[in-house]
């Protein structure tokens, strides 16, 4: 994933925050959350060989899957709920979302962009389900369930009454400030509930 | 030798031969404490406690470094090294020890037998001193709780005021919790193991059909046998309806499928009837009849959340805690560990939880497992590093 994406949501975390950080993969991030931020975390993780490297680390792990790591908490138990890079693998995201809110006071998402222009053009031009690089996985092959678009996104929120705070949008230059539905391949979201 | 030559469907390392198995802690040493003023938890008054227990490593100068191992049904206060007498390793000494998973050259471990058992501290085998005679059923009921402050006043005499780590898996891992809540102040990380908060029926049905054996043998006698005429047939077909429960359907079909056994001379038998016969055996030798009894009514008896709500009782607790569950345990499922999980959660306490994929069924944390070894290893170290408490502090909820 965009490695702005880490810094952006570094920043948007405050100092000794509670995180609870969903696919946490092999821990780096959030240890550097926990070293640069000071945040007391969680992390949520399915394979247990990633799960080890998370508790070499010395971080709070538990092994399972998003919705299991969620219903573990009470209400409130977080000040953020992240979700980053696993948004379009989720089979029900409007169910894993609202549970994200029942336990955190914020919700962090990132998502790939599928109306990108590279993969507008594909579509058009070859006929063919895109391979971009930041799509790079076959049809067949990949783990992604949904594919939306920024804009897919920003209508997904108004209808589940879900307010974005703070966005951010990256392509391979950098960071994407113009027209991101058409130039931003991936985004970040940081989220509160109006409910 | 490689994990499944050696490990697969063999028990502890107390009852298996492992071929060229040295301890690498050498020969080591139990003592015998006596305690006095132990009253259980059903109100009886002992005079006197006696308590087999094993040191390992050393005590740190800030007396910070502590681990009270606790055994399962059938273990002893011998966690690791070799017996003098027997030349046998301790039934943990895959993860115990020099360089291991615990490791005695960083921390002090602590291993005791438990109040009702039999090798060693005061069981229902141990002359009642108003009779002279064994207790027998005279021997009052005894709980997890009533283990854990016997252990507690162990520590006392010790002069440990708080444990860095207990630990404990099946039996040992409801002890583990019940010092998490029972001695909250004394408890920093807890690590129950292959193991629940309370019983469920199919558990209570495995020990029950074990102490059935037990009672119905001729030789029982309401408690009362001879060191000549114990109920061994019965001991034995409790020890053998266990082992099916620590196994599991994968482990017994890799290591014994079909099989007969050929070379001792039994063509009519199958290799899996050989190796329960030889586990009964061997179990009668060394284990009392009447402690099976109390030891198995203790764990069933046991729920951490009796007389209270799981609120009032999570509560106390001070600890961070590891839980590990095993995917082919079937006889203390992952999912009785998960529900733990979820109810420390809940309660704002921090918990890491592994569920690990072994083939060896409830056994797997007796058997040499290099990713469970690796994980206890890690989280006792990561959790021993000084500035632990300030990066991780309690997630308390809102």
């Amino acid at each position: 994933m965009n490695s702005g994406i880490y810094e952006t949501v570094t920043q948007w975390i405050p100092e000794k925050s509670r995180v609870l950080d969903l696919g946490t993969g092999d821990g780096t991030f959030l240890e550097q959350l926990v070293q640069t931020r000071h945040i007391t975390g969680e992390g949520v993780e399915k394979d247990p060989e990633l799960v080890a490297r998370c508790v070499q680390r010395g971080l709070v792990v538990h092994q399972g899957d998003i919705a299991e790591g969620l219903d573990q908490h009470a209400d409130g138990a977080f000040d953020f709920v992240l979700l980053l890079g696993t948004f379009q693998e989720l089979i029900q995201p409007a169910e894993i979302i609202r549970e994200a809110f029942r336990v955190g006071q914020q919700v962090i998402i990132s998502y790939d962009n599928f109306a990108h222009y590279h993969v507008r053009l594909q579509v058009l031009f070859q006929g063919r389900t895109p391979i971009t690089p930041a799509l790079p996985t076959p049809w067949y092959r990949t783990q992604n369930l949904h594919f939306l678009s920024v804009a897919d996104f920003q209508s997904f929120c108004r209808d589940t009454g879900i307010r974005e705070t703070r966005r951010a949008f990256f392509n391979s230059h950098g960071m994407v400030h113009f027209r991101p539905n058409l130039r931003a391949e991936t985004a970040v979201s940081l989220l509160e509930t109006s409910r | 030798m490689t994990l499944a030559q050696n490990s697969s469907a063999q028990g502890d390392l107390h009852d298996q031969k492992v071929a060229d198995y040295k301890s690498p802690s050498g020969v080591t040493h139990l003592h015998t404490t006596t305690l006095s003023g132990i009253r259980t938890q059903s109100g009886f008054k002992f005079e006197k406690v006696d308590v087999s227990y094993q040191m390992l490593g050393k005590l740190s100068p800030a007396r910070d470094n502590a681990i009270l191992v606790c055994h399962g049904l059938s273990g002893t206060a011998h966690v690791a090294g070799t017996d003098a007498e027997t030349g046998r390793p301790g039934w943990w000494d895959y993860h115990v020890g020099p360089g291991k998973a615990i490791d005695t050259d960083r921390f002090f471990i602590i291993g005791t037998n438990a109040l009702g058992g039999c090798n060693g501290t005061t069981g229902p085998s141990s002359t009642n001193p108003q009779t002279g005679q064994p207790y027998a059923m005279d021997f009052p009921p005894v709980t997890i709780h009533d283990m854990v402050a016997v252990q507690a006043k162990l520590l006392d005499s010790l002069g440990i005021k708080k444990l860095f780590a207990v630990v404990g898996a099946s039996m040992g891992g409801m002890q583990a919790l019940a010092w998490a809540v029972d001695f909250p102040d004394r408890v920093r990380i807890c690590i129950p193991i292959a193991t629940c908060t309370a019983h469920n029926a199919m558990q209570i049905a495995f020990n029950e059909i074990g102490r059935r054996a037990i009672i119905t043998d001729p030789n029982w006698n309401h408690g009362n046998y001879s060191e000549t005429g114990r109920p061994a047939h019965g001991l034995a077909v409790a020890r053998m309806v266990g082992h099916v429960t620590y196994l599991s359907e994968l482990a017994m079909a890799r290591k014994f499928g079909r099989r007969r056994q050929l070379e001792t001379g039994h063509a009519d038998q199958f290799s899996v009837e050989s190796y329960l016969h030889h586990q009964g055996e061997t179990f009668v030798k060394r284990f009392d009849p009447n402690s099976y009894l109390y030891l198995t009514r203790a764990i069933d008896e046991f729920n951490l959340f009796e007389n209270a709500t799981t609120e009032e009782v999570l509560r106390r607790i001070r600890s961070r805690f590891l839980v590990v569950s095993f995917s082919s345990d079937w006889l203390y499922p992952p999912a009785q560990s998960r529900e733990l999980v979820r109810l420390l959660k809940r309660a704002g306490l921090a918990a890491t939880y592994l569920n690990l994929e072994t083939e060896y069924g409830h056994d797997s944390f007796l058997i040499e497992n290099l990713p469970f070894a690796n994980v206890l290893r890690n989280f006792l170290n990561g959790e021993y590093a000084p500035d632990t408490e300030r990066r991780f502090a309690h997630l308390t909820p809102v």
